[in-house]
């Protein structure tokens, strides 16, 4: 039996801010979120790229020692969404203990801030002489940390999925979360993911060539997913989280219905870890409207992954056109705020929402001149006034792993 | 510096404040029952012990701590690490 995945809380931690007003607003007036790289007295300086999507305002935590103990900088982001996404749900304890909701959640790496003290303490030898690992530093930095501290702070007594899968983490979060509920293992799961400001990652794209350099000194002028002048990613921070819910469980206590997500693809390029691989991402795209059992044209909107790497951008723009041709609107949302990481999926899946329900199409920030290699889709370059009923939600990662996430207004 | 049995008192009390928020606990409440201290907390405790002592407890020494469940309890293991580290 299959049943009905819908939407029924949303909430993003974002560069470009954290409400759903700012993040319009910011979408709506082509605000970014990029700004300098923090100095970080480790990596920064050897980093030739000096950008980095940035959450630079406070955001109000209140969790008491017992939960904070074990969550490091990742799973203060990964709480607070899903403190959120439980309260605009109107979830109580006793739904969240049934065992019933379950969470999908994750980061690239845990908490690399955790992982870098610990190695400072030992080699500075601060704490060498006792232990310079802490007691509860495996569990403020492993791999599903964001994830097993959500349950612990709201006794989640569910299923756990922890993808970690670079930048498709939280893509895949939302679909198998969307597969578990859809073929009835739970009735809803809290899915997202997060990451925190970290600058091995960028220096692991720098070191790949694959960061943006040439507005060091301009920093909102990039990302620049499509544009002639694109030179490559800029790493962020944040995170983002969706409640699903089982279409009649929703329906029975009256919830609030923003979408439901109606696709899911998952593949592997099978090859090369880090190219992207045309082959791949097109049979990812052709999967999940084969899942959603609705054809290319039925889509108003494609939220691509578009990076603004060099040939990226390129092979996704083929990858686009061979399935859909030019007719859905396509925007690369990673323009206003670099690329989040794991969040990213989760974020741009808010994004889309917000927009649906705002019935607006923002453009590709920064896409100034359409490369003629891209130039056959049907890109947004101003915003627009349009009823989205369908959008895909593409992303692609490292380790050549592709989703696609297909999602509609509810009807 | 001489660990008295006040000052020692006095610092495992500082710590349960600053850092496990824990405010004036009782010499003889239950930690684990009154105030949610648990093992990840007892072994954090563990190391500041260590600062205290400034000197690094054994594993068999650790061990020996984790039956203990009030300040009290702390307080005369903490002397009785104080002595064999002198």
């Amino acid at each position: 039996m299959e049943r009905r995945v819908v939407i029924t809380a949303a909430s993003a931690i974002t560069p470009i801010g954290h409400t759903k007003e700012e993040i319009l607003s910011s979408l709506i007036n082509g605000v970014s979120g990029v700004k300098e790289l923090r100095d970080d007295g480790l990596l920064s300086g050897f980093i030739h790229s000096k950008v980095f999507g940035t959450v630079d305002y406070p955001v109000e935590y209140d969790f008491e020692r017992k939960y904070r103990k074990t969550m490091a900088p990742v799973s203060y982001y990964a709480c607070q969404v899903a403190k959120e996404v439980i309260a605009q749900a109107g979830f109580d304890r006793k739904l969240l203990s049934s065992g019933r909701l379950g969470v999908a959640f994750g980061s690239i790496h845990g908490s690399p801030t955790v992982q870098r003290e610990i190695y400072k303490n030992f080699f500075s030898g601060e704490r060498s002489k006792f232990s310079s690992i802490g007691a509860v530093d495996y569990l403020k930095s492993m791999v599903h940390t964001t994830a097993v501290n959500i349950t612990k702070m709201f006794e989640i007594t569910g299923r756990i999925i922890s993808s970690s899968t670079a930048c498709t983490t939280s893509s895949q979060s939302i679909g198998y979360g969307y597969e578990t509920i859809k073929f009835g293992m739970q009735d809803a799961m809290i899915c997202g993911g997060a990451d925190e400001y970290d600058t091995t990652t960028v220096a692991v794209f720098d070191n790949l060539l694959a960061c943006s350099t040439d507005f060091n000194d301009t920093p909102a002028s990039t990302p620049r997913p499509f544009d002639v002048r694109r030179d490559g990613l800029v790493v962020g921070e944040g995170a983002g989280a969706v409640m699903l819910e089982e279409y009649e469980h929703a329906k029975k206590r009256g919830a609030n219905i923003l979408g439901e997500v109606i696709g899911f693809s998952s593949n592997n390029n099978g090859g090369d870890l880090i190219l992207p691989n045309i082959l791949g991402i097109t049979e990812t795209i052709r999967l999940g409207l084969e899942n959603a059992k609705i054809s290319p044209d039925e889509v108003d909107f494609v939220s691509a992954h578009a990076t603004a790497t060099k040939m990226g951008d390129v092979i996704e723009a083929q990858a686009i056109y061979k399935i859909y041709k030019d007719s859905p609107f396509v925007t690369g949302l990673k323009s206003y705020m670099g690329h989040t990481m794991a969040p990213c999926g989760a974020i741009e899946t808010v994004l889309t929402l917000y927009m649906m329900e705002e019935g607006i199409i923002a453009p590709t920030l920064n896409l100034d001149e359409v490369d003629e290699r891209c130039s056959m889709l049907r890109h947004v370059t101003r915003i627009i006034e349009k009823d989205v009923r369908i959008a895909a939600i593409q992303n692609f990662a490292f380790g050549g792993v592709n989703t696609s996430l297909i999602i509609k207004k509810f009807e | 510096m001489t660990l008295t049995r006040e000052k020692i008192q006095n610092e495992i009390l500082r710590i349960f404040s600053e850092e496990f928020e824990i405010e004036n606990p009782g010499l003889n409440d239950n930690l684990r029952e009154v105030h949610e201290f648990d093992s990840i907390d007892a072994i954090e405790l563990l190391g500041e012990i260590e600062i205290l002592l400034d000197s690094e407890l054994t594993h068999d020494e650790k061990k020996q701590a984790m039956d203990i469940r009030t300040i009290n309890q702390i307080c005369d293991y903490v002397e009785s690490m104080a002595k064999a580290h002198s």
